[in-house]
């Protein structure tokens, strides 16, 4: 054997799981081609005004709805004690959640040499940075008064007064903000060196001037690529933690509450697996029509979407797992509210919302412990919805069931989501299209500097 | 090839170990029975300590051995075979539970009618901590997970004569199912044998923190052993340091993580500063038992966390082995600081048999470790991964690799 593979390099890439993760046939040209055609030559399908026009226009409806909260104040969501959190912190844990798999994907697949997440990792941080803009909206307005959201951070002020130091609330704003930071940072650093391409073959003036001031006078000399690394490696370094802080966080919201049902010490790890589960489910939501669409068959291939599948199997389990300790610890705790909160999510009014969470989540995707099914790109997709549906309607349960039934009875409520609150949650799912549409359609969606490392010529060279 | 040989014929002082290891064992029996009758109850606290450290070394390395069935990667293959061994012991380590079966009445306030019969949230839990449904449960425990490690090393053994690939297949399901299963019948363990000790006391995380320090526990010892193998014949030509880098940026991972799990716990249970979680805590963080939970915080987190970002620790096997060795010890500690502060609660208290039993099971555990080793070849040469993790350095005589970076 001529030129083995580097040691490290063998390690858990998954070898020999039979289907590659580049089809075989391409050149450095072709792939280069290929993805950059989309952004540069290729015509825009009709498919793409028609999705961006939606989209838009529930952007529109988000702009609206926003709009008139700001007129009106809160009051128009059905949020009101006892349940002073519903569809709107509901939604912020969800997007917040999904951002997590392109984070994942990006910085510890890399950090593990798993290259197999060269093709969908691009495309998997820009989604982080939509789904983070999305969640960021919800508290922001929950405040009730956006323009005075600096109040949320600590800063010295003639009014003497400080966040509280000791509430989740504030570490979330910290770690969101991080969060976000680190995600555009590191979704721009890699997409330096393809802006640079798109630079050098862009037929227009505009997208000459555009894309090469975006490159930041990328030349691709050794000494480029030699910071380039460095820079990359440490930002992934850098966003690894945050793949576990930043929902751990999310949980010790919950957690460090005494509310039955929020108070559990599982939640921190727990959290952080439901958002990998949601997380992955929503980047196969997306690309497997994108690869349709774009025919992109040969780089994001069935052995990405089956390796996708597994770690949804092996991050619905653990939320799974999540569940059953719950159920169970409440009842053995022996505290009569804990008790009573797991009987009410099982028989209560929010009933068929538990038993459907507990179906979406839980008992239809084991079917991905079948190779057959994970490597069927219809039964994918649509188990990707149901899991979207399912990691909602678990944020909604755990906050929802939780407040409307308080310790006394006599605080007891209800509630139900108005005309405005579906709105919102529908007005965010646009923007995040809408964003996705123009990323799609003006930057490269695959790193195409990093799929030509994949190919033999690549590895004749070392 | 010398790879296919028996440990036995490559080691030959295996043998001399495992005789002195089991005498040395045998000797402590007679030492802890001395113990026992002079104090029973303590000497049942220090054996459930000394048997939680053992059980988690074999049911951590059979968990591990299972990630790597479904995971692959080099990292698995050169200590497949200290995995298969460290899992053979279990059948030992369930007659070994025996003592606590009979010990319950010291250890288990549950266990006690008058206390029951005066408290009634232990009688709303008597539906699950009752004598005979407790003994039910661990023998499904040691049946399931004797059971699983019981196939998954006759396949192995099969592999290595025959070299057929199918088996790997075989391999790889079991072991998916057998992740599910020792993940909640562990939880369940550590809910029985540790968290009801404090019959009042709960904690959902728990069973995660227990499952953690197990695979903590497997992976340290894992490192010494490779280390203590890796200077003997054939392995000192084919382990290099890469090998020992993954296995502990591996063991890396798991301190962080039972920190993240310890820290999650410690912090939800003081905010919420709920009478029936924070007694637990105060138990243990009362002066005394305080400075236990520092020892914990630095050397079970801070100096080995510290230590192992080094890329020079990680690469040299003789540094490697002294920490994992070192979180070994930890592991000890922290197994002791959940179990003894609920016995003694007015300040921290260490019994001679706290020192003696964790020895003497330690010892009869590694005994079996070695005469389990011996029987098989040193490495799995039949693995689908073998050839691509070990090939190209066995080809080249031991020289090590370029490294990626």
């Amino acid at each position: 054997m001529d030129n083995p593979m580097p040691l490290e390099e063998r390690q858990l890439t998954g070898a020999g799981s039979g289907v590659p993760v580049i089809a075989p046939g391409h050149t450095f040209g072709s792939v280069t081609d290929k993805i950059s055609a989309i952004v540069l030559t290729r015509r825009t399908p009709i498919g793409w005004y028609l999705g961006f026009m939606t989209a838009a226009a529930l952007t529109g409806l988000l702009l609206v709805s926003l709009s008139y909260l700001v007129v009106e104040g809160i009051g128009i969501w059905g949020n009101n004690i006892p349940v002073a959190w519903a569809f709107d912190i509901t939604n912020f844990v969800w997007w917040i959640g999904i951002g997590h798999a392109g984070t994942l994907i990006s910085a510890i697949l890399l950090l593990l040499r798993q290259t197999w997440r060269t093709s969908i990792n691009r495309f998997a941080e820009a989604m982080t940075l939509c789904a983070v803009a999305c969640a960021g909206i919800f508290p922001l307005f929950h405040t009730g008064r956006p323009w005075l959201a600096y109040w949320l951070l600590p800063y010295p002020n003639t009014m003497g007064i400080w966040p509280q130091f000791r509430s989740p609330l504030v570490w979330d704003v910290f770690a969101v903000s991080t969060y976000a930071t680190v995600s555009l940072l590191f979704w721009f650093v890699g997409l330096v060196p393809d802006l640079a391409t798109l630079r050098d073959r862009s037929q227009s003036r505009t997208g000459r001037i555009i894309y090469g001031a975006l490159a930041l006078g990328w030349r691709g000399s050794a000494m480029h690529w030699h910071r380039y690394e460095t820079a990359y490696l440490l930002l992934a370094g850098i966003a690894t933690p945050l793949v576990v802080s930043v929902h751990t966080v999310v949980s010790f919201d919950f957690a460090v509450a005494i509310v039955p049902g929020w108070h559990t010490t599982i939640f921190p790890p727990y959290f952080v697996a439901g958002a990998i589960y949601s997380g992955f489910a929503m980047v196969l939501t997306l690309s497997i029509p994108i690869r349709a669409i774009y025919g992109l068959q040969d780089f994001i291939t069935l052995r990405h979407l089956e390796n996708m599948a597994k770690v949804m199997l092996v991050t619905g389990l653990i939320v799974a797992y999540g569940y059953t300790v719950e159920a169970f610890i409440a009842w053995y705790g022996g505290n009569a509210y804990e008790g009573f909160m797991i009987w009410n999510r099982i028989t209560g009014p929010y009933a068929p919302a538990y038993w459907a969470l507990l179906l979406c989540n839980v008992i239809i995707p084991q079917i991905l412990w079948f190779k057959s099914v994970r490597t069927n790109v219809i039964v994918l997709f649509v188990l990707s919805l149901v899991v979207n549906v399912g990691m909602w309607l678990e944020r909604f349960i755990i906050i929802v069931t939780s407040l409307h039934r308080d310790f006394l009875p006599s605080s007891w409520g209800m509630y139900q989501p108005t005309f405005w609150d579906w709105s919102t949650y529908l007005g965010t799912i646009g923007l995040f299209l809408m964003l996705l549409f123009l990323f799609v359609r003006f930057l490269p969606l695959i790193s195409i500097f990093e799929m030509r490392t994949l190919l033999p010529e690549a590895k004749g060279e070392q | 090839m010398a790879l296919r040989q028996t440990a036995d014929e490559l080691i030959p002082e295996l043998r001399r170990y495992q005789r002195q290891l089991l005498l040395a064992g045998a000797a402590g029996a007679v030492v802890s029975f001395v113990g026992y009758v002079l104090n029973p109850a303590q000497f049942f606290q220090s054996y459930l300590m000394a048997y939680m450290f053992v059980l988690g070394l074999s049911l951590g390395s059979l968990a591990l051995g299972m990630v790597h069935q479904l995971s692959g990667g080099a990292w698995g293959v050169v200590i497949r075979r200290p995995i298969g061994a460290a899992a053979r012991v279990l059948p030992a380590l369930t007659v070994m539970f025996l003592p606590i079966a009979f010990g319950m009445h010291h250890l288990y306030e549950w266990t006690h009618a008058d206390v029951v019969a005066n408290d009634p949230i232990l009688q709303g839990k008597q539906l699950y901590l009752n004598t005979p449904f407790f003994l039910v449960r661990a023998a499904i425990y040691f049946a399931a997970w004797n059971g699983i490690s019981f196939l998954l090393n006759r396949w192995s053994l099969e592999q290595d004569r025959t070299g057929d690939r199918r088996l790997s297949r075989r391999m790889q399901l079991l072991s998916g199912g057998g992740l599910l299963a020792y993940g909640l019948l562990t939880t369940f363990a550590a809910f029985d044998w540790m968290m009801s000790l404090a019959p009042h006391w709960f904690s959902t995380i728990y069973g995660v923190l227990i499952i953690g320090g197990q695979a903590l526990s497997a992976m340290a010892f894992l490192i010494v052993v490779l280390v203590w193998l890796s200077r003997r014949k054939p392995l000192s030509d084919i382990v290099v340091a890469s090998h020992f880098h993954d296995l502990a940026n591996l063991m890396l991972a798991f301190v962080m993580l039972w920190a993240y799990f310890s820290f999650s716990q410690y912090l939800i249970i003081w905010s919420g500063n709920l009478p029936e979680e924070i007694t637990w805590y105060m138990h243990r963080l009362q002066p005394g038992w305080r400075l236990v939970a520092l020892l914990l915080v630095v050397f079970h987190f801070a100096v080995p966390f510290v230590l192992l970002l080094s890329r020079a620790v990680k690469r040299e096997p003789d540094t490697i082995m002294k920490v994992a060795a070192a979180i070994l010890v930890a592991r000890l500690i922290d197994l002791f600081w959940l179990i003894a502060p609920e016995f003694h609660q007015d300040g921290v208290y260490v019994s001679w048999m706290d020192v003696a039993l964790p020895l003497t099971l330690v010892s009869l555990w590694l005994g079996c470790f070695m005469w389990q080793l011996r029987g098989r070849a040193i490495l799995p040469v039949y693995d689908p991964q073998f050839e691509e993790a070990l090939g190209p350095i066995i080809d080249q005589g031991g020289e090590t690799p370029r490294t990626a970076h």
